[in-house]
């Protein structure tokens, strides 16, 4: 049997005393996208730094592509085609924002994908007309709001062309009609294919966000975490009507 | 002779529509010929001097710039690829009587070391963890120089190095071509692609590591392109002093470094030299108030980072000049439509 896409086998991640992440157990398919969901402080983002690297888990171990990445350094992560947003958007403030996407086209992954691309301005160029703020590519990053620092995030992320992507709160701070725009991007982005002259393989990808009526029509699967633990796992039909779900996001009242 | 002619009309027509469009760039045009003729007019010894450790400077201001400002690796300890060049040639032409021309290259390798040995260890601090640590460096090396005087000549250093060249004009152009020939390829670096992986790890290193670039090996490559730049600096001051002592390690000479970079403009590579080619001559012209000299140099840095926090340079070209909001190209001030997009200045 094949193995899984990504594999995370007992992740644990220990803060001093705390236990932010308790052994963390899932997998997912190569054209899965994986809603990651939970209560505030539930170990939703730390989840995603410790399988992009940018932490260095306390226990468990991490399988992309039947690889094991746990612990590898973040840009070699990237490099093996796994790519992140942030949640607190991380722009390059005093860059242009073509060059903050740039910066993504110049990994030794893009560069050796694009290899037919003689301008990385070009595909960064591409990148930003996927997400939709081409128009802006001169100004510096630090002049974006907060929807447009969301697409410059996604821009930067695809830049990389992944064939995993996760993605921290894509819709937080945007409006009803800019979260409508994003998750059309998302979909479009999942379907694979090409925006000029970037390539989408159609990443798998798992989003971590709190507008669950946006992420049900968008994601197959759900995985609930509360207090660094799995405690719900299945279609978003099945999750939405799980008690132990219910109960962690209204408390044991509310249910 | 017909292709030398189609050249030079060539180079005139770039010169008219790149250079004579913008006041900074006509600057510095004025400021590369006024330094190569400077000769033709005084080769009064005392202003060539000068002007030659001005040049040596600007040099080892700009190489700090490289790295402090456009990485973001905040550097206390800048004198310690500056010492250990000026220590490496000095004792390479004493001992191995290998010539300046030899000696200083191989200075600068030691230059490109001593960033190793500074940016290894370094490589996980950030802010002002990086700059105590950079400080300590030269520090350490000093109390090295006087642990060991049979080989670093301790306290009075190692002297008697030979001549750059055989008369003072031929150091002036020396150290004056190395300036500008090295500062231009340290802002072509700038200028790169290379540059903008340097501004992205300055800006946030998290996010650069995750959009695939391997900051360690470019944070790196910094500290040693740095330490070369700053080396060929400091093996020009040993051949030009004939002399390479423990105040090229000084803390003095680290913090000089950043006052001058910090005056002129920091993110720039000639912001600095522009700081070093003001402030170093300035505080020889205030000699005949020895008393004072320090006193106004001080009050004349405060007052430039009170009004121009960015820097002397990058103020006047702010005032003089004007970016297009359309495509982002720069103008003289007085302009009202942009030269490259046509579109209207505010």
């Amino acid at each position: 049997m094949a193995a899984p896409f990504l594999e995370v086998e007992g992740l644990t991640k220990d803060f001093g005393g705390l236990r932010a992440i308790n052994e963390v157990t899932f997998s997912m398919g190569r054209d899965e996208i994986l809603g990651l969901i939970g209560p505030n402080g539930a170990g939703k983002t730390t989840m995603v730094r410790l399988i992009t690297g940018i932490l260095r888990p306390s226990k468990g171990k991490v399988h992309f592509k039947g690889h094991d990445i746990t612990g590898m350094k973040t840009w070699d992560v990237v490099n093996k085609g796994i790519a992140c947003t942030f949640q607190n958007m991380r722009p390059f403030r005093r860059l242009p924002i073509i060059a903050n996407v740039m910066v993504s086209c110049l990994s030794p992954r893009a560069m050796k994908r694009g290899e037919w691309v003689k301008r990385v301005e070009a595909k960064a160029m591409d990148a930003l007309e996927f997400a939709g703020i081409s128009d802006m590519a001169l100004e510096k990053a630090s002049t974006l709001s907060q929807g447009d620092l969301k697409r410059l995030e996604v821009a930067r992320a695809v830049a990389t062309e992944p064939e995993l992507l996760l993605l921290d709160e894509p819709f937080g701070g945007l409006s009803p009609a800019e979260t409508d725009l994003m998750a059309k991007s998302i979909s479009r982005l999942h379907k694979g294919g090409r925006f000029g002259r970037l390539h989408s393989e159609g990443p798998a990808m798992i989003i971590i966000e709190h507008k669950l009526q946006q992420l049900m029509k968008i994601v197959d699967r759900i995985l609930v975490l509360n207090f660094g633990t799995v405690i719900a796992h299945g279609t978003p039909e099945e999750v939405v009507s799980n008690q132990e779900v219910i109960e962690a996001y209204l408390g044991e009242g509310g249910a | 002779m017909y292709w030398l002619m189609a050249n030079l009309r060539q180079a005139g027509i770039i010169v008219r529509n790149e250079v004579f469009v913008l006041p900074s760039r006509i600057a510095v045009l004025v400021f590369v010929v006024a330094l190569l003729a400077l000769p033709i007019f005084t080769q009064d010894p005392y202003v060539l001097r000068i002007i030659i450790l001005t040049s040596v400077f600007a040099l080892l201001a700009a190489s700090w710039d490289f790295l402090s400002g456009f990485t973001g690796q905040m550097n206390f300890g800048h004198a310690l690829f500056f010492g250990v060049a000026a220590y490496t040639a000095a004792k390479l032409n004493l001992d191995l009587s290998i010539p300046p021309w030899g000696s200083i290259p191989l200075g600068a390798v030691g230059g490109v070391l001593a960033g190793l040995v500074v940016g290894i260890p370094c490589l996980r601090l950030r802010g002002a963890y990086l700059a105590l640590t950079t400080l300590a460096f030269p520090i350490i090396l000093m109390g090295v120089v006087f642990a060991l005087p049979d080989f670093t000549g301790g306290e009075l250093g190692i002297s008697g190095l030979s001549r750059l060249s055989g008369s003072r004009v031929g150091d002036y152009y020396i150290t004056g071509g190395c300036m500008l020939v090295f500062c231009f390829l340290m802002w072509k670096i700038t200028d790169s692609k290379t540059g903008i992986i340097l501004h992205a790890i300055r800006e946030d290193e998290v996010a650069c590591r995750s959009a695939g670039i391997n900051t360690t090996r470019y944070k790196l490559m910094a500290f040693c392109i740095s330490g070369f730049f700053a080396g060929i600096s400091g093996g020009l001051y040993a051949h030009i002093m004939r002399l390479a002592g423990p105040s090229t390690l000084e803390v003095n000479t680290s913090f000089l470094v950043i006052i001058w970079s910090v005056f002129g403009g920091m993110v720039s590579i000639y912001g600095p030299v522009a700081g070093v080619f003001i402030l170093f001559p300035m505080l020889e012209f205030l000699r005949f108030i020895p008393q004072a000299r320090m006193l106004v140099f001080a009050f004349l840095v405060l007052l430039t980072l009170l009004y121009m926090p960015e820097g002397l340079i990058p103020w006047i070209r702010d005032k003089i000049e004007k970016v297009c909001p359309r495509c982002k190209a720069r103008n003289l001030g007085t302009r009202s439509n942009c030269r490259v997009c046509n579109a209207v200045l505010d």
